[in-house]
């Protein structure tokens, strides 16, 4: 009869740990939701998010959306051609990317050596081709907008947009691809070998050519942020023991001249490219793949908006992650359409349409 | 029976070895040995420069050491030179892409002690943009040649 008694007394106590392990999972959810939701009324007009990502039509377009996910829209919708990754000009008043012929795979390590490099209106319209298929590889603005810079085997060119002209020539310094110039004028980030180690991100300083390691082993797709004193970047560190091994790929900052590496957002089980900053630096566009590489080979991967005040955060079990960098915030991050090298203007574009 | 088929079997290896010398014989090589880049070796591979990098995702240039049996065109220093591969889990008929377009060769696969006749240009780093796995610091001394053609000698 006791023995009865302390078996119905057990399954009560079980039955209460299981409900309100329920409360907490369903209070947590809701407040991580509102949350989001506060996120998401925060930044519903803060501009424009512009990325490229697989349309019902079956090819890659060009899209925007306001940066909650709200009113996207898809700029181009050409099914007989793929168009991927474009960028802002510094003031917004034009984008460029890169035209490829339909059914072409975009190679998330040499997307730069495809297709056309095209300049359009903000809204994509006006597109204008501006070189050969494979011409301008890895093209990216000059701070002024009037020229685009450019990686060949041979160096760094800044071509000017109007006469298509070599105006400069610049030693690359073992800068392979992601090659941007920085807001000030004065230095480029990229991706490059660094004493017989490649995936390094480098800063190389305009004036001196004197190139600085911002984060040595499998770093790469850097931009800067728009103070052009910080690079922001994607880091896969050693000796995780996740991914059997391989680890998983994170966002990280520094400053240009390698101090202050931070986390920004890590997630085991996914990783993390196309960082880019809003206008004012508060917050941070970037996808989450669950396979290396970002997913242009296939359908890209969900965009994500966090604020830069909550770095670093970290989503998910992570257990290693979290081990490593036990003082995180925790702070919500918004998950969005999929698409593939995002970024942002604060401009005013197309909404008149 | 047995013995017939291991005579088959000499006759068959004897007649494969023969097509091999009447390749390399020099006669064979693609033209573009020739006038590719600025120098032309036939040199033996001595070190692979360690475990070729997996390419499934990206695609590096792989630094190996060669000891110069002969020169035929251009110069070089000493008879040990590094030399860059292009993606060398692939053959080089195939290896060409977006990135490298001017790359090519009939060898199927690096192994140490083969002989390669080779196109070669230097520095690697002016001529290759991309990712470079150099496993080899004493290459650090001298230049790093780019292979732009790859074929089998001797």
């Amino acid at each position: 009869m006791a023995g009865s008694i302390r078996v119905k007394m057990l399954r009560a106590h079980r039955n209460c740990c299981f409900l309100l392990s329920l409360l907490i999972i369903v209070v947590g959810s809701h407040a991580l939701d509102e949350r989001e939701a506060s996120l998401a009324k925060e930044l519903h007009d803060k501009g424009w998010i512009l990325y490229s990502a697989k349309s019902d039509n079956g090819t890659w377009d060009l899209f925007m959306m306001r940066p909650d996910g709200s009113d996207a829209r898809n700029l181009t919708n050409t099914p007989d051609i793929e168009e991927a990754a474009p960028r802002f000009s510094p003031s917004s008043d034009r984008i460029l990317f890169r035209s490829l012929k339909k059914g072409t795979k975009i190679d998330h390590d040499k997307w730069g050596f495809q297709g056309q490099l095209m300049v359009a209106a903000p809204d994509a319209t006006n597109a204008q081709s501006v070189g050969g298929d494979g011409e301008y590889s890895w093209a990216s603005w000059s701070p002024d907008g009037k020229s685009i810079v450019c990686l060949l085997p041979k160096g760094i060119q800044v071509v000017d947009l109007q006469s298509k002209k070599v105006v400069r020539e610049i030693p690359r310094k073992g800068i392979y691809q992601q090659l941007f110039w920085s807001p000030d004028g004065k230095a480029f980030t990229g991706t490059g070998n660094v004493g017989g180690a490649s995936w390094n991100v480098v800063r190389l300083d305009i004036e001196s050519g004197e190139v600085t390691p911002v984060h040595i082993f499998q770093s790469c797709t850097p931009d800067w942020f728009p103070d052009s004193q910080h690079i922001i970047y994607s880091s896969r560190p050693d000796n995780q023991k996740a991914n059997n091994g391989y680890g998983w790929t994170q966002l990280w900052m520094a400053k240009g001249d390698g101090s202050e590496n931070k986390l920004i957002f890590g997630q085991d089980g996914v990783h993390i490219y196309g960082g880019a900053l809003s206008p004012d630096a508060k917050y941070v566009v970037f996808t989450k793949c669950p396979v290396d590489g970002g997913g242009s080979e296939s359908e890209g991967a969900p965009i994500c908006i966090m604020r830069m005040a909550d770095a670093p955060t970290i989503q998910g079990d992570s257990a290693e992650l979290r081990a490593q960098h036990p003082n995180v915030k925790d702070g919500p991050v918004l998950e969005l359409a999929k698409g593939w090298e995002p970024c942002w203007t604060f401009n005013a574009i197309g909404e008149t349409k | 029976m047995r013995a017939y088929l291991q005579v088959a079997c000499r006759i068959l290896a004897i007649c494969a070895t023969i097509q091999g010398c009447s390749k390399s014989g020099g006669v064979a090589h693609d033209p573009k040995l020739s006038t590719l880049g600025t120098i032309e070796v036939t040199a033996k591979l001595v070190d692979t420069g360690g475990e070729f990098p997996p390419n499934d995702l990206y695609d590096y240039a792989h630094v190996m050491k060669y000891e110069v049996q002969q020169t035929h065109r251009g110069k070089i220093e000493g008879n040990v030179i590094y030399v860059g591969h292009y993606n060398p889990l692939k053959a080089r008929n195939a290896v060409a892409d977006e990135r490298v377009k001017d790359v090519g060769g009939n060898v199927t696969k690096f192994i140490a002690g083969d002989v390669h006749r080779m196109a070669l240009v230097a520095p690697i780093d002016e001529h290759f943009m991309g990712g470079i796995v150099n496993k080899l610091p004493e290459s650090g001394k001298g230049p790093i040649y780019w292979a732009l053609w790859t074929e089998r000698a001797g």
